[in-house]
């Protein structure tokens, strides 16, 4: 599925039929220098390794298959509306290693409207991203929910 | 010896966050939000003279200090966190977490947490929940 990036805020039944739209998704290639650095830039001990649970995240929307700028599109949003990350669950099966290749897949599990008083109109989209590795293993899975505002409704 | 409900998390404290890190994860992550590595960009969205961290580097640093107090990341089932805030360079802040439930399973004690990070005389930045399993013998 291939994703403009013009802005364009979607309907509320708009927005209900992008709960199920699956990513492109990818691979994701744990290499030891990019651990290290990723793990150097977090403050974490590079004795972690792939095992440091954050990597998930970092894997998985490394090779989710779109860009975020694609994502936000998808969404009716660009990153210059201001989308902010909302909530992040993530299960770690088997740990990451380091040198081992995940399969990502995963889809949009949520997309809802809703009003603050002081915050107006914004939507909260949810996406779940999936790590399997060449057997078919689930190593891990991540939920994330990012908030876009909407501030032309 | 076995965790008990209730027991502080050793803290950790990061003395400062250094920008010069963030330009380098999001150079990995091929993030080009320019907040994270740009302070002109940061202040015209109204975040202030300073750059922002990512959130998986706040996360991290609650991550790491969950994993050096249960003896390794690699025990960390999962974890749940709200962003409530953001970390901004030259922040100092602090992980913290409390233990909140204890379950014996047959693969091993189940420690329940809950978890936070804040900017230290500031906002709480991050709150949570993390799990690790340690061995029964624990």
């Amino acid at each position: 599925m291939t994703v403009g990036t013009d802005r364009t805020t979607p309907g509320e039944s708009e927005l209900d039929a992008l709960v199920g739209t699956p990513f492109p998704g990818g691979e994701a290639t744990l290499e030891p220098w990019w651990v290290h650095l990723v793990l150097d830039s977090m403050l974490a001990d590079s004795d972690d390794g792939g095992a440091h649970p954050v990597l998930v995240f970092l894997a998985a929307t490394g090779a989710m298959g779109w860009t975020w700028d694609e994502l936000f599109a998808l969404c009716g949003a660009t990153e210059a509306d201001g989308p902010m990350a909302g909530e992040t669950d993530t299960v770690v099966h088997h740990p990451l290693q380091v040198g081992e290749t995940y399969r990502v897949s995963g889809e949009i599990v949520s997309a809802v409207r809703k009003v603050g008083r002081r915050t107006g109109t914004f939507d909260i989209v949810g996406y779940r991203l999936d790590l399997h590795d060449g057997n078919g293993v689930h190593h891990a899975s991540t939920t994330n929910s990012i908030v876009f505002p909407r501030r032309g409704n | 010896m076995r965790p008990t409900v209730g027991q502080q998390i050793p803290v950790r404290i990061i003395e400062a966050v250094d920008p010069a890190r963030m330009k380098t994860l999001s150079a990995l992550m091929r993030d080009p939000n320019p907040i994270h590595f740009d302070r002109s960009a940061a202040s015209a969205l109204g975040l202030g003279e300073r750059t922002v961290n990512q959130g998986p580097s706040n996360i991290a640093y609650v991550m790491s200090m969950l994993g050096n107090w249960a003896g390794g990341v690699d025990r960390i089932t999962r974890y749940r966190f709200r962003f409530l805030g953001n970390v901004l360079e030259g922040d100092r802040v602090q992980a913290s977490g409390t233990v909140t439930a204890v379950d014996e399973t047959p693969e091993g004690l189940l420690v329940h947490c809950d978890l936070a990070l804040d900017v230290v005389d500031g906002a709480r930045v991050l709150e949570g929940t993390g799990t690790v399993r340690l061995p029964v013998d624990n």
